[in-house]
């Protein structure tokens, strides 16, 4: 099956998705909540994508192909959705993402700074309980994407979505924390978290230290 | 600056045989932080919390990082030039007085095909003797035997991925979810979308709660369980007629012999009721793609090499091999226990399990090497115990390996290693087994060294260094190469990835190996001169004479040791999730947190019988040895029987195990033995949970 994407024409396979063909045309596509090793979820609207005679944007990590498909990634309206969408996430954080993650990654593809709306924030909520893994609550985005890992890659089923709207977050057992939950530490959670809402100990360590010598390099 | 880290480099884990691919992560100068390579062949981005998360060992103080000489009783600090010269003096000494076959060597699993292989030129060309082993003895030695005898190479005959391509999946003595975290996942994933698991072991494992069928058999019973599964294919004329007919020798034994295995004779023995051995013998043969697994649970017995024997008769009489979605994955134990037998660190046998009494072989060798060798093989690691107490065995260069924690028999291993005159360990800790030594050098994890592993499929994968060994601690590859210079046998070698080119060159089915083909992907062997490697064996012929696969007629016989009046329950042990083998790594880490010491499970019946209860601390005691640990109570073992680990030196569980060994390959029984569990007295438990606070670690250098 033959596509475009941004007029450059790619061969896919049947049933591959818009983004499955942008990456094959080395057209960049920012994601939020895909990951390569989970199902496609389509939760977090930041793969906004223009397809021509389309009536709106569409999400590319969930919408298939078909014949002869035009696709433009840098479509102004979807780009637009996309990026306010990214700013209404980073609107409840308590401090900007950290640097290395992939939420701060989006922001920068956005070019967004401070946001604009100044509405309620997730107050710190840290749990560092276990020996290795960290939960920054006030930073999960209810993307899903450690409660699938965990479903998905180790079958532990560890994790669970809780709350609604803005106390949407995620949880360990029954909020009893990873030890006391059916956790087996395999860290696919972390390894998928796109803003530290689950980290380690020794990387928490490392920035702190890190943020310690900066300090004092610039007294 | 949006990268945390001062450098990553893509390694492979030093952990289980699945041989997950790492990003190692780095900052001041150490690793600070693993994550799963998305490309690994085996992981596809996934690792368990040994690999991610296990490896502030290798930061740990207690590292070893000078060279050790006893002295007066103790040891003190050496340089590499004394304690090199002491090695020298004292190997050339007991080799000109008592010949070279005085002296052995074993290699270690968990260093690198490189390192396997120079160590075994070391005890052979520089030495002179084919005493040289490796702790695959211990483990998956009978898979390997079994394999030859069978099918004709040492190795799962496909890959992981066939797991996700096959119907159903027969899994016998063996726990993935806790001993293979990340091959278990992808087995749960692929029950959880359709793959039928057909479990056997005598404890209920977490798998069999996501498969069709689980048999309970007593430990022990594997053969006749094999006999029964292969009597009912037959009996209901589910076997491959035109494969047997093409393919294979030997099926007339037999299918006679199989017909006195009635279900229902088999359920006496097994335990296991005869219409689930007619189910699963139905759900295996009637798939038109299945994969048998096992593991430990298999080999670790009397007769375990005669039992995968029978598991290749099950796969063969249904044409399950040799196919995409029919492969038999043996899971193996440590990260290179398929390379370093592959690599010749064996007493009978150079690379590629080709042996020392062929002497084209050897002439070969011997041509390559420069020096002369001997016909006949060397001693296998208990002949090699057995020599030293009586005084034939004066000196033991071991490398990676604590067998006086992990060996069975513990009191004649530890009687074996007093009496020897000499003893080299070569370690990144101080271990059980090295308190007996007169020399002890400090090596290099797996996280600081070069080379490659082969894992469970075949796969040779890149190991690269991701960190440097601390202090004056050096790679294996520059001890032993170092070592034999002392000796006066200069190996040529600059780099492992010349070790490797040797391989290739002195090997035919490894001729197409390099670190620069091996590359991210990996290489699975054997591997062509032009470098077509062979992730599926037997798709038209078997590596035997006449390209047949070969049947093998084995009757059921009763295990070595059995449950009677005085040790009315049977012992199984096995392996935890969250430690690895004799600990020294993971105990060093944050997994001791999450499970800070070693208990005995007892199924809560037999408990209310003893009037023991959970948290008790009881006496267990064999026909060996006694050991006393802490009681849990749990339903997902069998009546009858008892299980516990063996990752804590304060537990000595192998005190309890006899020198009771598979009858081909000296692997000891660890998985039956008869005990007797009493409470204990004065409630003194030995292990006890450390005092312990989470340090930031970041700081502890």
């Amino acid at each position: 099956m033959e596509v475009f994407v941004d007029d450059k024409p790619v061969e896919i396979s049947e049933g591959a998705t818009v983004l499955e063909a942008a990456r094959i045309a080395d057209s960049y596509v920012p994601t939020l909540c895909f990951d390569d090793r989970l199902e496609q979820f389509g939760a977090c609207r930041v793969c906004m994508v223009g397809i021509e005679g389309g009536r709106a944007p569409v999400a590319a990590c969930t919408t298939p192909c078909t014949e002869g498909m035009r696709i433009r990634t840098t479509d102004e309206t979807a780009r637009r959705v996309a990026s306010n969408t990214v700013e209404l996430v980073l609107s409840e954080l308590p401090a900007a993402p950290a640097d290395h993650t992939e939420l701060a990654a989006v922001a920068r593809f956005f070019k967004l700074g401070e946001p604009r709306w100044q509405g309620e924030q997730h107050p710190p909520d840290e749990d560092g309980r276990h020996p290795y893994l960290v939960l920054q609550h006030e930073l999960c985005i209810s993307c899903g994407r450690c409660v699938r890992a965990c479903d998905e890659v180790q079958g532990a089923f560890a994790l669970t979505a809780t709350g609604r709207g803005f106390r949407a977050n995620i949880t360990a057992g029954l909020d009893s924390g990873f030890e006391e939950s059916t956790c087996v530490t395999c860290g696919a959670c972390a390894d998928t978290c796109p803003t530290d809402a689950i980290t380690e100990h020794l990387l928490l360590d490392l920035a702190a230290s890190s943020a310690t010598t900066n300090g004092e390099v610039e007294r | 600056m949006t990268d945390r880290f001062e450098q990553t480099t893509t390694t492979t884990c030093g952990y289980c045989g699945v041989g997950c691919r790492l990003e190692a992560h780095r900052a001041d100068g150490h690793v600070v932080s693993i994550s799963p390579a998305m490309d690994g062949p085996a992981n596809k981005g996934h690792t368990c919390l040994k690999g991610r998360f296990a490896h502030q060992f290798a930061r740990s103080r207690d590292r070893l990082t000078a060279p050790l000489v006893r002295e007066s009783g103790g040891f003190r600090l050496a340089s590499w030039d004394e304690a090199v010269a002491k090695i020298a003096d004292n190997l050339g000494r007991i080799k000109s007085e008592h010949g070279p076959d005085a002296i052995a060597g074993l290699a270690s699993s968990r260093a690198t095909n490189e390192d396997c292989y120079v160590m075994q030129r070391l005890i052979r060309a520089a030495v002179g003797t084919h005493n040289i082993d490796n702790c695959s003895r211990v483990c998956h030695s009978p898979t390997s035997f079994a394999l030859r005898k069978s099918f004709g190479l040492s190795g799962a005959t496909g890959s992981f991925d066939d797991i996700e391509q096959a119907q159903v999946a027969l899994l016998i003595g063996v726990n993935p979810t806790q001993g293979h975290p990340v091959v278990g996942a992808r087995i749960k994933q692929a029950a959880l979308r359709g793959l039928k698991l057909i479990t056997a072991d005598p404890r209920r494992i977490e798998l069999a709660d996501y498969g069709e069928l689980h048999m309970g058999n007593r430990p022990g019973t594997n053969a006749a369980l094999m006999q029964g599964l292969a009597h009912v294919v037959i009996r209901d004329e589910l076997v491959d007629r035109d494969f047997i007919d093409s393919r294979t020798e030997g099926y007339e034994a037999v299918e006679e012999l199989a017909g006195t295995y009635t279900p229902e004779a088999v359920e006496g023995i097994t335990g296991v009721p005869a219409t689930d051995i007619e189910a699963a013998a139905h759900m295996y043969a009637e798939a038109d793609r299945a994969c048998i697994l096992w593991g430990l649970g298999v080999t670790e017995h009397l007769y375990g090499s005669e039992v995968v024997q029978l598991i290749c008769n099950l796969a063969l009489m249904t044409a399950n091999v040799g196919r995409p979605g029919a492969a038999l994955l043996p899971l193996r134990g440590q990260n290179n226990v398929q390379g370093s037998s592959d690599m010749g660190a064996l007493p009978d046998t150079f690379t590629d399990y080709r042996p020392v009494t062929d002497d084209a072989i050897t002439s070969a060798f011997e041509e390559r090497w420069g020096v002369e060798m001997k016909r006949e093989r060397g001693m296998k690691i208990p002949e090699m115990f057995d020599a030293a107490v009586a005084g034939d065995l004066k000196a033991m260069y071991i490398f990676g390996e604590d067998v006086a924690q992990t060996d069975p028999d513990t009191a004649h291993v530890q009687k074996a290693l007093e009496s020897l005159d000499f003893l080299v360990c070569q370690d990144i800790f101080e271990t059980e087994t090295s308190k007996y030594a007169d020399v002890v050098l400090p090596a290099s994890s797996f996280l600081e060294k070069t080379g490659t592993f082969t894992n469970a499929e075949r796969r040779l994968q890149l190991v690269s260094a991701a960190a440097e060994p601390p202090g004056s601690a050096k790679t294996d590859f520059e001890i032993l190469t170092m070592v034999s210079a002392a000796l006066g046998y200069e190996m040529g070698y600059e780099t492992p990835s010349d070790v490797m080119d040797e391989i290739a060159e002195m090997t035919p089915r490894y001729a197409g190996q390099s670190h620069e083909r091996i590359g991210r992907g990996g290489l699975q062997w054997p591997v062509a001169a032009d470098g077509t490697d062979s992730p599926i064996l037997y798709t038209d012929h078997f590596e035997l004479p006449g390209g047949k696969a070969r049947f093998a007629a084995l009757p059921y016989k009763e295990p070595g040791d059995a449950a009677d009046d005085d040790f009315p329950l049977i012992l199984v042990t096995g392996r935890r999730l969250e430690h690895y083998n004799a600990g020294t790594m993971t105990r060093r880490t944050g997994n001791l947190e999450l499970l800070p010491f070693d208990t005995l499970e007892v199924h809560p019946e037999d408990a209310a019988s003893l009037g023991i209860s959970d948290g008790d601390t009881v006496t267990v005691r064999s026909r060996r040895g006694e050991i006393a640990l802490p009681v849990r109570l749990t339903e997902r073992i069998e009546r009858g029987h008892v299980f516990t680990a063996f990752h804590f030196p304060e537990v000595r569980t192998n005190l309890l195990v006899g020198s009771s060994a598979d009858v081909n390959t000296s692997c000891p029984e660890y998985k039956v033995i008869a005990v007797s569990v009493e409470p204990e007295a004065s409630a003194a438990p030995l292990a006890r949970e450390p005092e312990r606070e989470r340090e930031p670690l970041i700081d502890a250098l």
